[in-house]
């Protein structure tokens, strides 16, 4: 590389990206400068049981947000409802500014809005490129009446393909472009599943605990990833139900527990407060200790 | 016993118009099941409206045949439509059993009493198809055969089976042009996974009924074929087993490969009629004894169908891919 070139300044627009966050001040339901996602009196009801019920919540643009809590807390329900995998009882939401009316999860997917599952769902019998070429969005290939001439879609199947080698390369999996999905080990299939949701050039990504069963290094290198698409604008919501992990890598920290916004804010203090910790460890009796 | 004789039959099978119907039946079942996943086991309804749809636009209406072959795709369009919309949405196995039950309650209202008026009920309908015999290239005449031995046609077979294969042909080159399409990875997927497909903004239901609209026209010309060779259409034509030994004829061949339909068929026929021919000399035989021999006698058609039961079983057993299927995309259904 040459020497004249001008070093890049680091840290100024960082400071930018992430100072508005920082003013935010860590109470539940608090408004945030610039969200992405709005979420007004979301609830889901299984029988007698309130999975979810969510009076306010503002996920801020360009961040990564870590949604934690107990197992059964609500998370993946959360998701589900915003994604349009199930249908809210109660509730709006908006998305990117725009409300969300009969969501489907198709066409939100189609307007950026691109999850992953937390129990994996590559493509077994295609192949780990073909799976992650799926999450190209707008291939005119894809409609029936292009698919019959190779040369209508040829040409941006190449490019698709440059950027999804790019990707496999990046989550070590370039390797094994050729295999059938079936064959990877679960962590690799995880992996690949978020190889295939960038793919889709989402604008906000919603990862459902992604690094369950990735081995630790390459934990920490998915997420130093996706830390960086945050920094290039992305929006990042992420499930995980260990506290320790989202310090690290989360800008925000939402606290789910029965279905309820029970704290957020920044991670060193979201983790910490008693409400959360209550709801981890349990309630203390009343009047034990002394 | 007489080799010459079954080998030329079952020949004659395997190459013959009625492996021509069955090839066109087991592609669309590809499309449906082998590619997207689908569980059509009503695919003898798309052959029965095709058979239908062309013969009762010339026998009743007295339109031209071109028309009545129309007319016969238009309708299987239809009942991919009419099937599609209020059962896609459900479960797979949901739409299976609905798919079975309306292919049965079309023959059945088709072959009612009722209905003899338009289709001729359970007396069947039949119609002149010579505007597509008067095309015949090959020389008809009551001594013209074509082929070698025992494995011969007469012309008007022969052009028959020349259209069909030439239709098959075409038709593989359209399924395997569509399905290495972008088009065909959505609907791997779709088979694989119908929610990760939707998480990734595909459009699940609309593929589908893309799907099952094309699969079903496809079988629609397999029943178009049916009504020209045999310038007509009967109900009893249609039962549910014509979807089975479509079945039978993909697992054959291989499901989700583009040749194992063909194949499958071919393969299916030539068993079939094989062992049926062997089995009627073999009854003939003097040294048989007279127990057997009346067992067997007038019962050889069942035998060979249950015969070709036992071949899928065993397929299964030691080879669940097909002829042309790919053994490690099978194991990956074990994991």
């Amino acid at each position: 590389m040459p020497d004249d070139v001008t070093p890049r300044p680091e840290s100024a627009p960082a400071e930018a990206e992430i100072e508005p966050i920082l003013t935010v001040p860590p109470v539940v339901g608090a408004p945030k400068p610039n969200p992405m996602l709005v979420v007004d009196d979301l609830s889901r009801s299984f029988g007698g049981l309130r999975a979810v019920d969510v009076d306010h919540l503002e996920v801020e643009r360009g961040v990564v947000t870590a949604l934690i809590g107990p197992n059964g807390a609500g998370k993946t329900t959360l998701f589900n409802l915003l994604t349009g995998f199930d249908r809210a009882d109660t509730g709006s939401w908006s998305f990117n500014g725009e409300a969300v009316v009969a969501p489907s999860p198709d066409q939100l997917a189609r307007k950026g809005m691109i999850r992953t599952f937390q129990l994996t769902k590559s493509l077994a019998k295609l192949t780990v490129l073909d799976n992650v070429l799926l999450g190209a969005p707008s291939q005119v290939g894809e409609r029936l009446s292009a698919a019959l001439f190779r040369s209508r879609w040829q040409h941006q199947e190449q490019a698709n393909t440059a950027k999804a080698e790019e990707l496999l390369e990046r989550f070590n999996l370039a390797h094994m472009r050729d295999d059938l999905a079936g064959t990877l080990s679960g962590g690799q299939r995880k992996l690949l599943e978020v190889a295939r949701a960038l793919m889709a050039d989402p604008m906000l990504i919603m990862l459902d605990e992604p690094m369950a069963g990735v081995n630790p290094a390459l934990a920490q290198s998915l997420m130093g990833h996706i830390a960086q698409l945050a920094f290039e604008g992305l929006t990042v919501v992420f499930i995980e139900h260990a506290m320790e992990v989202v310090t690290g890598i989360s800008d925000w920290v939402v606290v789910l527990a029965q279905g309820r916004v029970i704290a957020e804010g920044p991670p060193w203090k979201a983790i910490h407060d008693e409400v959360v910790i209550d709801a981890y460890l349990g309630r203390r009796r009343a009047g034990a200790g002394s | 016993m007489d080799f010459d004789i079954i080998f030329g039959n079952a020949a004659r099978a395997a190459f013959g118009p009625e492996a021509v119907i069955l090839a066109l039946a087991a592609i669309g079942l590809n499309v449906h099941f082998g590619f997207t996943g689908l569980l059509n086991f009503g695919q003898v309804g798309f052959l029965l409206l095709g058979a239908y749809g062309t013969s009762v636009s010339v026998a009743t209406f007295g339109w031209s045949l071109w028309v009545g072959v129309v007319v016969g795709l238009i309708l299987s369009v239809a009942l991919a439509v009419a099937l599609g919309f209020p059962t896609l949405r459900l479960h797979a196995v949901m739409f299976a059993i609905v798919t079975i039950a309306a292919a049965e309650i079309i023959r059945i209202l088709i072959g009612s009493t009722d209905a003899i008026g338009l289709t001729g009920g359970p007396l069947s309908v039949s119609f002149d198809a010579g505007a597509f015999y008067d095309l015949n290239p090959y020389p008809d005449g009551p001594h013209d055969r074509y082929g070698v031995g025992t494995f011969e046609f007469t012309g008007q077979q022969m052009w028959v089976i020349t259209v069909g294969w030439v239709l098959v042909a075409l038709v593989s080159l359209v399924v395997f042009l569509i399905v290495r399409s972008p088009w065909g990875r959505v609907l791997k997927s779709i088979r694989e996974d119908e929610d990760a497909a939707r998480s990734l903004g595909k459009n699940v239901f609309s593929y589908k009924m893309q799907a099952l609209i094309i699969g079903g026209v496809i079988g629609g010309m397999g029943g178009v074929i049916d009504a020209i060779k045999t310038s007509g259409a009967d109900p009893n034509g249609f039962r549910p087993q014509v979807t089975f030994f479509a079945y039978t004829a993909l697992l054959l061949g291989g499901a989700a490969t583009y040749l194992g339909p063909v194949l499958g068929a071919i393969l299916f026929w030539f068993l079939r009629e094989w062992i049926e021919s062997f089995l009627r000399q073999l009854s003939a035989e003097a040294w048989l004894p007279g127990a057997v021999a009346d067992f067997l006698s007038g019962s050889e058609g069942i035998i060979s169908v249950a015969m070709v039961g036992l071949t899928l079983v065993l397929l299964m057993l030691f080879r669940p891919q097909g002829i042309t299927g790919n053994r490690t995309e099978m194991q990956l259904d074990a994991r």
